[in-house]
């Protein structure tokens, strides 16, 4: 168990390493797109390759982040009925998830496309647009992407036995502690409200 | 036994999939189980094709390719920025100002401001967060009703999701097939009428109720001229001349100016006139307006100019909606920059947040086109158009039922889940009886925005509760005891709000002119995605008629009906004219 719990944690640092890295694309499809918005509009003209490297970058994003999203607990739950069961029950259904709804899953996608990412490099083959891209790239986000998240889905499942074992405390914890949410909330509370409460009061007669 | 399973495959996977999710695993792994489950069972049994799950990557190659869904990331990144700028904080605090000594003031200052922040951030929980941290303290402080101060606010929040530019309308559009532009020229309308609810909601409670919603006293204003004047009257006069000069732009126009553009353009120019007069004001130091006037004018630039870049140009027609959005968010970046509010770790956390959330929502989109892929080989959309076109009272009844349907389901889920999984469902029912999709998704996304008021799970109550006072606290102002706000009197606050969106459903559905529709769109034809169904579609049909892929959006490929109101047939031809002499014009 401890070798594995050692795999867990280097597939972790893999997923938050790769999330971190693919956040920036993010920034890179905004500035290209608006980039493109632009000069087709001031200069009447544009190119099929700045309108596809947008999806590319798009399909990247969300592909490759797959398995950081999923170390992060952000594929939503509808947790109406399982929300009141006790935390081993949650983490056995997570298990159940993760091996016979994520696994299989992954195994399918990335069974059925593999063979297209191959045969689309084997024919070098480009985009059917007048100065499209080359469309392998985009074809092995697909298999390289649900690998990703196997991967991730794999730690998980370790991670949770773990628990159920009693060696490592609750996964199903949010790693970072504070939520987007929260972290909003105190930095308005420290910059906007104490300004304001301020102004209020130099303000009293 | 298995005769049974095969003739009732479709309702079988139906209560599949409810079971499926409410087990509590991701919504988007448990759809893609389920499909996946069903389809192995189905092509075991001989039911499906051997190739069904083929067409699988395809699919999703589809959604990679989808230019709609790349709206998405830009706005959400776009609103995640702003919501750092200070710009929501700025225009609760002056608005809150202008408005708060009179009755019922400052609830009307969060609804207005509400609509303004919905027209540029579109995040219900920034919305939310800020004006709970800004407003509610104040109306606190002046002794508001806890129940409408704390319904208010959650309320103003969720208009994010009614007013362009809302990811809810993005989704929507993609999965009934209509543009965004539509769709949002389609709920711009229903937003403006929602919104004078609110308002009219106030000023009734402030009127039966005054103890309800006291006006400020006046020492609460700290924006104020030396002598102690609160400086309305040259904010009165700026505004009459800018509205003047808006009037007399629009009236020069050509007659056969588009309206949405004469609108457009005339406001542009009215709050231009007013800048450039503060402008000149402040620099040459005449010393003509007051703190207020400069205030006011100053805090609304930010919004309207982002509002005019994203929605101006989507309207317009100069730029699509992922355009716009891509421009939005730079727009967000640069205010940011300006305001001295960008650094690196918030730029790491939008573009995280916006990874995540682009990330989850597409994986639902993938999990429901699995799910989809097995449905549609069992012939489930036939089913559910049998279930739903044999309810009595026609396009009224289906109406009805679908309307509570996602009310009573908008407890449990949220937008994304509601549009994955039920939209795809009804939405080709909705298009059989002659319903117009692009009314009928403005219609859908105003009953959903209740799924963020509802209690106990609404996440505007949520948000709401996070940042409200949970103990007795002393404020700092008056130095006078102010009790903690209660869960229940969140939850009660936000029943009237419930109320109010279900009588703009109702007006909706008796006033489809509220929805200025797409009619008279020319028919696009994406060439793309037509063979890209057609490369599918045999695969994907075991007898009955080839259904469009809901999952993928593909029914853009279908010229649009361009009658099929029904209800309007009078002036449909008028309509048709009209839109094709504005396309017309709108040609470069």
């Amino acid at each position: 168990m401890a070798t594995l719990l050692q795999l867990s944690r280097l597939i972790d640092r893999m997923s938050e390493l790769i999330g971190k890295s693919v956040a920036w694309l993010v920034l890179a499809a905004v500035l290209i797109s608006a980039l493109n918005a632009a000069v087709r509009k001031a200069f009447n003209t544009s190119s099929n390759a700045y309108l596809e490297i947008q999806w590319y970058l798009f399909a990247a994003v969300f592909l490759l982040a797959a398995g950081y999203t999923m170390l992060r607990q952000e594929h939503v739950k509808i947790d109406v009925i399982s929300g009141r069961f006790t935390k081993r029950t949650q983490v056995w259904i997570d298990i159940i998830g993760l091996a016979f709804f994520v696994l299989p899953l992954v195994y399918t996608v990335i069974h059925l496309s593999l063979p297209l990412a191959i045969r689309s490099y084997v024919m070098n083959e480009y985009s059917s647009n007048a100065g499209g891209l080359i469309r392998w790239p985009v074809f092995a986000l697909l298999p390289l992407g649900f690998l990703l998240l196997g991967i991730q889905a794999i730690s998980e499942l370790i991670k949770r036995i773990a628990f159920l074992k009693g060696l490592v405390p609750d996964p199903t914890q949010k790693p970072q502690g504070k939520t987007a949410e929260e972290e909003l909330a105190d930095f308005l509370k420290q910059k906007e409200v104490a300004a304001r409460d301020e102004a209020a009061l130099r303000a009293k007669p | 036994m298995m005769e049974f399973i095969g003739a009732n495959m479709a309702p079988i996977m139906f209560i599949s999939l409810i079971v499926f999710l409410l087990f509590g695993y991701s919504v988007a792994f448990s759809l893609g189980a389920c499909g996946l489950f069903f389809g192995v069972i189905g092509v075991e049994m001989g039911l499906m094709p051997q190739t069904l799950l083929q067409a699988l990557p395809l699919r999703i190659f589809g959604i990679m390719q989808n230019d709609t869904l790349l709206a998405i990331p830009f706005f959400t990144f776009m609103g995640l920025i702003l919501e750092r700028s200070g710009m929501a904080e700025d225009l609760l605090d002056t608005i809150g100002q202008l408005f708060g000594p009179i009755r019922g003031g400052l609830a009307i200052a969060v609804i207005l401001v509400g609509a303004m922040l919905a027209a540029t951030t579109g995040v219900v929980a920034a919305s939310v967060i800020s004006m709970g941290l800004i407003s509610l303290p104040i109306m606190l402080r002046y002794g508001y009703d806890r129940r409408l101060a704390s319904g208010v606010i959650a309320a103003s929040g969720t208009l994010a999701q009614i007013i362009p530019p809302s990811l809810v309308l993005i989704i929507l559009a993609d999965q009934l097939g209509r543009s965004v532009g539509d769709l949002y020229k389609g709920a711009f309308i229903p937003g403006f009428v929602l919104t004078g609810l609110y308002l009219l909601y106030v000023v009734i409670v402030s009127v039966l109720r005054p103890e309800w919603a006291p006006a400020l006293p006046p020492e609460a204003r700290t924006i104020r001229e030396d002598s102690g004047a609160a400086g309305l009257r040259s904010l009165g006069v700026l505004m009459v001349v800018s509205v003047a000069c808006a009037i007399v732009f629009a009236k020069t126009r050509p007659d056969n100016t588009p309206t949405d553009e004469l609108i457009v353009v005339s406001m542009c120019v009215g709050v231009g006139i007013a800048f450039l007069l503060s402008v000149v004001n402040k620099m040459l130091k005449l010393g003509l307006l007051s703190r207020m006037a400069e205030r006011v004018t100053f805090v609304l630039i930010p919004p309207l100019a982002l509002i005019f870049l994203v929605l101006g140009t989507i309207f317009l027609g100069v730029a699509t909606p992922t355009e716009g959005g891509a421009m939005g968010a730079t727009g967000a970046l640069v205010m940011a920059f300006a305001r001295r509010r960008m650094d690196m770790k918030l730029m790491r956390q939008a573009m995280d947040s916006t990874m995540k959330l682009s990330c989850f929502v597409l994986f639902i989109l993938i999990g429901s086109t699995v799910f989809s892929l097995s449905f549609q080989a069992v012939d489930g959309p036939i089913w559910v158009e049998h279930l739903l076109t044999s309810l009595p009272g026609g396009q009224l009844g289906f109406l009805i039922v679908v309307n509570i349907l996602i009310f009573l389901l908008a407890f449990f889920l949220d937008f994304f889940e509601l549009s994955f999984i039920v939209i795809p469902l009804i939405g080709p029912v909705a298009e059989k009886l002659g319903i117009d999709l692009v009314w009928f998704g403005v219609l859908l996304a105003v009953n959903m925005q209740t799924s963020f008021m509802h209690p106990p799970f609404g996440f505007a109550l949520f948000y709401l509760r996070s940042v409200a006072p949970m103990n007795d606290y002393d404020d700092k102002i008056t130095r006078k005891r102010v009790a903690k706000v209660t869960t229940g009197q969140i939850y009660w606050g936000a029943v009237p709000f419930v109320i109010i969106q279900i009588i703009m459903v109702g007006l909706i559905i008796a006033f489809p002119k509220l929805v200025s529709s797409g009619l008279g769109k020319e028919p696009t034809v994406d060439v793309d995605k037509a063979f890209q169904q057609m490369q599918t579609a045999p695969r994907q049909s075991t007898g009955g008629d080839p259904a469009p892929a809901p999952g993928s959006g593909a029914s853009g490929a279908q010229p649009a009906a361009p009658d099929s109101q029904g209800k309007s047939d009078d002036d449909a031809m008028k309509s048709l004219l009209e839109g094709f002499k504005r396309d017309a014009d709108k040609k470069p």
